[in-house]
């Protein structure tokens, strides 16, 4: 078995020399195509980021009423902490509110002191939400059900920029799936084409091999390589130059590059166009062991 | 029996390349069958070696019926017989020696395995010289000679020789037959289809005479060929 993965690899390593200059054509066809989808997802990425942490953000504050006390609003936020979809809650005494009103606008520190001592700011309830529950429906939902209890004067979570927001976030994950999948379609009618050409290239190979006993997987093996290869290198190749450009450009345009996780998913989309693109070329271009 | 045919016959659309062909080949047999171009000869052939199978009846070889045959057993029915086209079929990028060793590699042999019988082959067939040549820097003579190698390199029990002389010269043409007749003596069956029967010498094999898809009656010949 061993001696036949051999002959098999040194096959499909005679397919490759054979047709060298039209391999790395394809190779360099493989390799910008993908780069196109790379910079595609490097942006992805980046706006990604911004996108998500302005979701991580999101959340509901409950501001109360003045008459409510303190013991009142601990136990209204317990009442909340309860419910579905609340990671915490943090109660915001109106000196706590002051404070921090003090420190994140000095420059209007005065006003308060124009409104005079008897002025307080009003205390609230801050509510941070699962990461599920981080989307404008459900934050929606939760806050028309917090503002309907006792002691509630008004509820603010951002209501006016959550649906674009959540929307947008949808539309680039379906965008990247998209991307993604036009790219590895069309990379495979690329291999297709290239292993179709192949295989009639070695027709009589393959016919011989076939007739001298060779099994199918044997005739097929070296075709397969060889899309597997142009895939996995191709995509390769587009990364490592989208690196450079992206390490050229990121002085003047601050960026992250991609993540490792999203590295290998483009190697393994090309290792998928690859091997269904030598999967359709064999399938049009082998003979039948009965032709 | 080797070789069965049990009322066999292969249309190509409405055209008959074979019609109802019963015929039987023994193992260590030498047959020769011959019969004008388009007679059958290589439709015969290729229900043998099963790259197609008969539109009626049952071809059995060595075990394998065309009826029951399935795509996974073409390797093993096929490494058991060797095959020689009029047109060589030599793979114009690999030398002498990768053409011979090319079913034993596909059979899984071990790469010293390889190299030890196709030299002893190569010897035999006086073609060790030629070993690193490519086909396009042999003659006619030497490139059948090695299409034989490749055929005989995995020990077949069948020998298919498809016009093998039809491209070569008559003094090259004896050799080859002679060649032929040799390994039959060694014990394998060979089926050689040819224009020309009287190359081989009386008394050494069987003759068959295939004329529009139809076995013709041998006892309507005078021993080389038909009346």
């Amino acid at each position: 078995m061993i001696h036949l993965l051999k002959s098999s690899l040194f096959e499909g390593m005679l397919n490759i020399r054979e047709k060298l200059g039209s391999f790395l054509v394809t190779l360099l066809m493989v390799s910008l195509s993908f780069m196109v989808f790379d910079i595609f997802l490097v942006v992805s990425w980046n706006v990604g980021a911004v996108l998500s942490d302005e979701q991580e953000n999101v959340g509901i504050e409950l501001f109360l009423r003045e008459d409510v006390s303190e013991v009142e609003a601990v136990n209204l936020a317990d009442l909340i902490s309860a419910m579905e979809g609340v990671r915490s809650v943090y109660y915001v005494s109106p000196l706590e509110a002051e404070a921090v009103f003090r420190a994140d606008l000095p420059e209007q520190a005065d006003l308060l002191m124009l409104l005079g001592p008897q002025f307080h700011l009003p205390s609230s309830i801050q509510i941070s939400l699962h990461p599920d529950y981080r989307t404008s429906e459900k934050v929606g939902g939760l806050a028309r059900t917090v503002s309907g209890m006792d002691g509630v004067e008004d509820v603010v979570y951002g209501h006016e920029y959550l649906p674009g927001l959540t929307s947008a976030v949808d539309m680039l994950g379906k965008l990247v799936v998209l991307a993604g999948l036009v790219l590895a379609i069309s990379l495979s009618l690329v291999v297709a084409n290239t292993v179709r050409l192949a295989v009639a290239k070695r027709a009589l190979t393959v016919k011989i091999m076939s007739i001298v006993g060779a099994p199918g997987w044997f005739v097929r093996m070296p075709f397969l390589g060889e899309g597997l290869v142009t895939g996995i290198a191709g995509s390769a190749g587009s990364l490592l130059l989208t690196g450079i450009i992206s390490g050229i450009l990121s002085s003047s345009i601050p960026h992250n590059f991609l993540p490792g996780k999203w590295i290998l998913l483009v190697l393994l989309l090309g290792a998928s166009a690859g091997a269904a693109g030598s999967w359709m070329g064999m399938r049009s271009g082998i003979p039948k062991p009965r032709s | 029996m080797l070789i069965s045919f049990r009322n066999v016959s292969r249309f190509y659309s409405d055209w008959p390349a074979l019609e109802n062909i019963e015929l039987t080949v023994a193992l260590g047999e030498f047959l020769v069958l011959s019969g004008p171009s388009g007679a059958g000869k290589t439709t015969l052939f290729r229900l043998i070696w099963m790259g197609d199978l008969p539109t009626s009846g049952v071809v059995e070889v060595s075990g394998y019926r065309s009826d029951r045959i399935r795509t996974g057993d073409l390797p093993s029915l096929r490494r058991k017989l060797g095959i020689v086209f009029q047109d060589f079929r030599l793979l114009s990028d690999r030398t002498v020696f990768d053409n011979v060793a090319l079913p034993l590699q596909v059979a899984g042999a071990s790469p010293r395995a390889v190299r030890k019988r196709v030299f002893s082959l190569l010897a035999e067939m006086e073609l060790n010289h030629r070993r690193l040549s490519y086909p396009h820097e042999l003659s006619g003579g030497e490139q059948q000679r090695v299409a034989i190698a490749r055929a005989m390199v995995a020990h077949p029990v069948i020998l298919l020789a498809d016009e093998p002389t039809g491209n070569l010269d008559p003094d090259v043409s004896k050799r080859v037959i002679e060649l032929l007749l040799e390994i039959n003596r060694a014990g394998t069956t060979v089926i050689l289809a040819t224009h020309d029967p009287k190359q081989i010498p009386a008394g050494t094999a069987r003759y068959l005479y295939l004329d529009r898809g139809n076995l013709v009656n041998p006892t309507s010949w005078h021993g080389y060929g038909p009346l």
